[in-house]
Formats: C-alpha cells, sequence, structure tokens
C-alpha cells in the first residue's frame, strides 16, 4: 500500500525544519518547499506522489516514472536535462523553480532510508506524517482538530 | 570513523538526541526516535550538525592580523606577550561554546595569571536568565505536557522549536487549554495563541509586571495601569491574560529573549519569573546557551579598555561581540589580542586568533531545559584545531579549574523596584522607524536561509510604495545594508524585522549599557530609504541593454 506524506496544518509552526533535513540530505537541495498561507500560517508543499503525476506526463524525456509498487514517483537525475517542463505541470507547485546542479528538485520520499522521510522524522511538532492511505481514514487527522470548534482552529 | 555516533544537539537548551552517521565521505543526520526529550525530531538548526562539521568557513590554522599562520610561532608571540604585561593589564573573557570543564579552566586561566578582569562576554539577552527570582520551581518536561495554562514571552518556538511539539500538544489536548502570548511582533507562535498581547518594542517587562499586579493585587508598588500604557498593551487584554493566568490551571510561564528586542534582559527575565511565582507556576528560560555570568560585568570591561587599563585580552568561545568593531571600538585600543575561534571570523581581526573544535568535537555533561544531558563527539577535532584546555595549558602549565559564581536570587520587592526605577528612566521612542531583530530557526551559518531580507508592514510598503522582493536600504548608528523586502502584517507599521544569526545583520544593533550594569542589546532607530536596486530589471531595461 502506497505511502503518503500527510500534513497536519494546526501543528505546523513554519520552522522549516522539513526542508533543512532534506537540504541537509540532497546537498542543498529543497525538495520539499513552503508556502505561506496567512502571516502566521506556513504549509509545507511535499509531493502528493500522485497516482496519476502529470510531471512524469509532461516530461519529454521519461525520466520521471511512477514506480506501480510503491507509489514512489522517482526522477533520474542523471537523465534530467533541466527543462523545468515537470516543474510547471505541477498543479500543486511543489518543485522549486531553481535547479540545483542543472536538474530539478523531486522528492523520492527518502527511499534511501527504511524508516521513512526525512522530513517527517525531524518535523519539530509532528506536523508531517507519513500514512498509508488507509492509517489517513482511519485516523481522520485534521478533522479532530480543526473540526471541533471555531476556537480550536488558528487564525 | 565510520558509523553513527549519537549526541545531543548543542544549538540550545533543549537537548535533542540525534545520530551524525560518516559514510567515509560525507556526514549525515540521523533521526533517533527514541530520542527521550525529542523523539527523534530535530530543528533546521539540529539538522545542520553534519554540515557544520566540515563547512566551507572553518578554521584550520592560527591567524595573525587576518593572515594564515602556524601554532609554533602563535603560542611563542602570545606568550612573549603575555609576559610583558603587569596582571592587571590582562583581562580573560568567556563566551558560549565551552564545555563546563573549559570554562572552570579559563576561570582557573585568569586567577593563574593573577587577574581580577575575568569577563563574561556571552551578552546576548538570554544569558540574562542567570538572573534567578527567589522561590520560582524549573518547569519539567511532564509539566509542560500537562499544561491548560500556557503563558510565552517572546518567541520560544523559534527558540527551541522542538519544544514547541509538547506544547501545541497540550493547546490542543483540551478545549479549556489557554496559550497566551505577550511579543512586540507576531510570530508564527502568535498565531497558536488565544490572548495574544502585542507591545512596544522592548517592553515586555511592563507588560509582566502589570500581569503581576493583577495576579497579586497585595503586591506593593506596581502601578499596573502606567505599566501597561509603558508597554502599548491592551489592558483588556491582560486582564484576558489575569484571568488565564490565575485560574489555578496546571501550567507554566516559558521566556525567550531575543537580540535586538529586549531592552531590559535582566528585568524581563525576572519579571516573567515573577509573573510564574505569582501564577504557583514553574519556569522555563528559552535560549540558545547559558554561561555564568562572572565577576567582571561587559561594560566594566569597556570602561577599563577605555581608560587604558587593559592592555591584552583573552577572549575564548562565540565571537560575538568581539568581533564586531563597529559594536565595541573599544577594542581596538587593546595592544594584543588572542582570541579562539571555531569558523573564519566575518573580517580580519588585530592579533591573534586561534582555530578551535567545535562542540560536536567535544566530550561533555552539560545541561538542558530538562535536566543533565550527556554529549558525546561526532566527529574527530576537526584538522589544525586544538582544544581550549590544550590552549591555556600552553600559557599557564599545570593550570586547574576555578568556581565561577552565579548571582543571588532576588525577592519579589527588588523586582518591584527595579521595575519602578527603569520605568521611571523609559520614555516612548519617537523615532520613525525602529528595528527589531527576529529570531529564525532556519538561518544558521547561511546554510539555509541568507537572512538577507526584512519583514515590513503592508501600509510601510504602501507608503514607500514597495513590494515583494523589492530592495531596500536599512542604516542604523552602528552599520547599515541592503535588504530584500517581505511585506507582511507580522510586524506593525514602523516595525522593520530582520534575522540575527547573520553577521552583518547582528551588526546593525548597537550596544547599550545601563546604569544596573547591563549590556543590552535593545530594538534601534533606523534610517530607511528606498533602494536603487531592484530585484529583477525592469523589462524595457532589460530591452535597453
Ligand atoms: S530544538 Fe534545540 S536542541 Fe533541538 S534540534 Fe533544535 S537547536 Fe537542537
Amino acid at each position: 500500500m502506497a505511502k503518503r506524506i500527510v500534513l497536519r496544518l494546526d501543528h505546523c509552526i513554519g520552522c522549516r525544519a522539513c526542508e533543512a533535513a532534506c537540504m541537509s540530505r540532497f546537498k542543498k537541495e529543497a525538495r520539499i518547499r513552503y508556502g505561506e498561507v496567512s502571516a502566521t500560517v506556513f504549509v509545507p508543499l511535499a509531493c502528493r506522489h500522485c497516482d496519476e503525476p502529470l510531471c512524469a506526463a509532461a516530461c519529454p524525456f521519461d525520466v520521471i516514472r511512477r514506480d506501480e509498487e510503491t507509489g514512489i514517483v522517482r526522477q533520474s537525475s542523471f537523465h534530467c536535462v533541466g527543462c523545468r517542463s515537470c516543474v510547471m505541470a505541477c498543479p500543486f507547485g511543489v518543485m522549486d523553480t531553481k535547479l540545483r546542479r542543472c536538474v530539478s528538485q523531486k522528492c523520492s520520499l527518502c527511499s534511501d532510508r527504511a524508516e521513512g522521510p526525512r522530513c517527517v522524522a525531524t518535523c519539530p511538532t509532528g506536523a508531517l506524517q507519513f500514512l498509508e492511505d488507509r492509517e489517513l481514514e482511519e485516523t481522520r487527522l485534521g478533522v479532530s482538530v480543526t473540526g471541533k470548534s471555531a476556537h480550536w482552529r488558528r487564525p | 570513523m565510520i558509523g553513527a555516533r549519537r549526541t545531543t544537539c548543542t544549538f540550545c537548551l533543549n537537548g535533542c538526541e540525534s545520530a551524525v552517521v560518516f559514510d567515509g565521505y560525507q556526514y549525515r543526520m540521523e533521526y533517533v526516535e527514541d530520542g527521550k526529550v525529542n523523539l527523534g525530531r530535530l530543528c533546521p538548526r539540529g539538522n545542520s550538525a553534519n554540515l557544520i562539521i566540515d563547512h566551507p568557513s572553518r578554521l584550520s590554522y592560527p591567524l595573525l592580523d587576518g593572515r594564515e599562520t602556524n601554532w609554533s610561532s602563535a603560542l611563542e608571540q602570545a606568550k612573549g606577550w603575555l609576559a610583558s604585561m603587569v596582571p592587571e593589564q590582562v583581562a580573560v573573557a568567556y563566551s558560549r561554546g565551552l564545555t563546563d570543564r573549559e570554562l572552570g579552566l579559563v576561570a582557573g586561566f585568569a586567577k593563574a595569571i593573577g587577574t581580577k578582569n575575568l569577563v563574561c562576554g556571552h551578552i546576548e539577552p538570554e544569558n540574562s536568565f542567570n538572573y534567578k527570582a527567589e522561590g520560582v520551581k524549573p518547569a519539567t518536561l511532564d509539566q509542560i505536557r500537562g499544561a491548560k495554562a500556557m503563558l510565552l514571552v517572546g518567541d520560544v518556538f523559534m527558540t527551541s522549536p522542538v519544544a514547541a511539539g509538547p506544547m501545541i500538544d497540550a493547546r490542543y489536548a483540551d478545549a479549556d487549554s489557554r496559550l497566551v502570548v505577550i511579543d512586540s511582533i507576531r510570530t508564527r507562535q502568535s498565531g497558536f495563541a488565544h490572548v495574544f498581547i502585542q507591545v512596544q518594542p522592548g517592553t515586555e517587562p511592563f507588560a509582566l509586571m502589570a500581569l503581576a499586579g493583577m495576579l497579586d493585587r497585595k503586591l506593593k508598588g506596581i502601578d499596573v495601569d502606567r505599566m501597561a500604557r509603558l508597554a502599548g498593551a491592551d489592558k483588556a487584554k491582560l486582564e484576558a491574560a489575569a484571568k488565564v493566568m490565575g485560574s489555578g490551571a496546571a501550567g507554566f510561564v516559558g521566556s525567550a529573549m531575543h537580540l535586538g528586542r529586549v531592552r531590559y534582559p535582566v528585568l524581563h527575565s525576572l519579571a516573567s519569573q515573577l509573573v510564574a511565582q505569582k501564577a504557583g507556576m514553574s519556569f522555563v528560560g528559552f535560549g540558545e546557551g547559558r554561561v555564568p555570568i562572572g565577576p567582571t560585568s561587559f561594560p566594566r570591561l569597556c570602561q577599563a579598555v577605555e581608560a587604558g587599563s587593559i592592555r591584552m585580552l583573552f577572549w575564548f568561545g562565540g565571537l560575538y561581540p568581539y568581533s564586531y568593531p563597529e559594536l565595541v571600538p573599544e577594542f581596538g585600543r587593546i595592544e594584543h589580542r588572542v582570541a579562539t575561534s571555531i569558523f573564519l571570523p566575518g573580517s580580519a581581526l588585530p592579533g591573534y586568533v586561534l582555530p578551535v573544535p567545535s562542540e560536536l568535537e567535544k566530550e561533555t555533561v552539560g545541561h538542558s531545559y530538562w535536566g543533565q544531558v550527556d554529549r558525546s563527539p561526532v566527529a574527530t577535532v576537526y584538522s589544525g584545531a586544538r582544544d581550549v584546555s590544550w590552549i591555556i595549558e600552553q600559557f599557564a602549565p599545570g593550570v586547574g579549574p576555578a568556581a565561577l559564581d552565579e548571582p543571588a536570587a532576588s525577592e519579589p520587592n527588588d523586582i518591584v523596584s527595579r521595575a519602578a526605577e527603569t520605568a521611571a528612566g523609559y520614555s516612548t521612542p519617537e523615532a520613525e522607524w525602529t528595528l527589531v531583530g527576529e529570531k529564525r530557526a532556519v538561518g544558521i551559518k547561511g546554510i539555509y536561509d541568507a537572512e538577507d531580507w526584512v519583514n515590513m508592514s503592508p501600509a510601510d510598503a504602501a507608503r514607500l510604495e514597495l513590494c515583494d522582493e523589492s530592495y531596500v536600504r536599512v542604516d542604523s548608528d552602528a552599520s547599515g545594508d541592503e535588504f530584500r523586502v517581505h511585506v507582511t502584517d507580522l510586524v506593525p507599521a514602523g516595525v522593520l524585522a530582520i534575522g540575527v544569526n547573520r553577521h552583518s545583520n547582528r551588526a546593525m544593533f548597537p550596544l547599550k549599557t545601563g546604569r544596573l550594569e547591563e549590556t543590552a542589546i535593545p530594538p534601534t532607530p533606523v534610517n530607511v530609504a528606498k533602494s536603487a536596486r531592484l530585484a529583477k530589471p525592469a523589462p524595457e531595461a532589460k530591452a535597453e541593454a
């Protein structure tokens, strides 16, 4: 069953540790990014590893492919020409427009690490979670916090 | 050395456990899920440990007047300097980044050479949490996890992001839990607050004294209305905060201080603790490191240097403010200087700068907010660096550690009179622009963020006809620089906020020495002008070129 990075927005403090963990491992490549929802609410932008990835469809050289077994949408950076088609195609804007070493920066869910993505391991408040689709439904993430009443929600 | 080494993070006092892996080629971080304090979690600073070990600006040879030299000639000449001095002409300063044993040795070194000028150089405001109020208990991690009422002063979340985890869990655990935040600018932490009290930059202690007065009406000598007015705080919000803190619910007070945002560091520390005491709660002073205050204050050292009675200075540990000639011009009068550093200093410094290992390469038993921590080295000592203990041994063979005293705890009445005295000397600044320092967890050695941007309110940006990514020139009395603008309503009109990890940003904040012998790095008045520099060349300009 594919696992995904999911976010509990109510726990994010905008410290950018996720980005730091990624950059610390992948030599300054920020494969997870962040955006501002409002001045005090920050949202990390992690790759969704879509079932039908548009980045892969847009890649002129078939460098990005989805591994059907693990669900990971993976890029072979060796073959990437840095055309940024994937960056423009991504509907969630999770890929940085800046190239590093002339290739685009694509999350691989830290498949080199058995315990899962580093951004999730490092998240100081547990805002990022690495869950299977089934677990996601069971834990009803977000619903438990934001749904109860207005004062549970952050401004 | 190949393999994973477990250690405790050295970048703040939360004591997060982590591991550094060396695979024969590079260092990598690993997250240890059984870490008691942090469950494997690390903030950006904790994540940068591997990058600090082999950072390109690590110092690996002694410097003389900014030029490379070698250890033997450095030691020989510096020993000659020391031998030519009368002991009282020598000052020994220590700062952050030293182990407890090294601190003891530095004190022992001053004793051995016979000087009384032993100075704490860690003048950052957070070190004022060394000043304790009587009868205040330190909070435990379990108390944080079970808190129902929390007061956070300053940006605790960015000071120790991993400590924010249990606080947020506690905030959401119960619909009745309440979080109060006092700060001069809005931060991401303030977004979590039920009650957010915004004060004038640097006046948190006045708001805290008003709160203490509301919590204990019998406490004589506090003019609650006046204190609230001086802080520019909304009285209704202070009352709401007093209701939360005085509800008798289990909770704690957490306080953090930031360079460029605190006017009265000692009072800030004591007033935060007074509120904890009056609310019957425990207290944590958040910060990145703590160093004993020691016998001679920093302002006294500056006075002695100014008077010409100090001719040689030893500086061990972190280089702020030693390496900022614009902030401490007095140091330019010292004939001979010997400092230690992990990194290449930001500018060429007179005298010697000797390379030492970082804390990650040293074994020590340290302290965190939550108790004692053991720290083991994760890498071998950096090439060319020598331990501080070894350096001291060269100057004074056989020297042993000596004790450094702590200041006595203050009683509530002392705190009240200190606050009254401070309030009497305070008037609301009238400058058009005030620059404050902002704690950004991600700004460390420019690895993740160059901190070359400034937060500006939408009203100010509209007035100056600026937008995101335009440039602005900011000049203070000490220094000036150009910054990229980030338009945000985190800061009120007339206030600009910059990150304070970057060397040149710190240089913007002049030091102030008060009558009470404390050094403060307060918000500073600045001049702001639109910069001629553009973020991107305008299309027409490009076409012409
Ligand atoms: S919170 Fe403090 S101890 Fe933990 S990783 Fe960050 S800097 Fe290190």
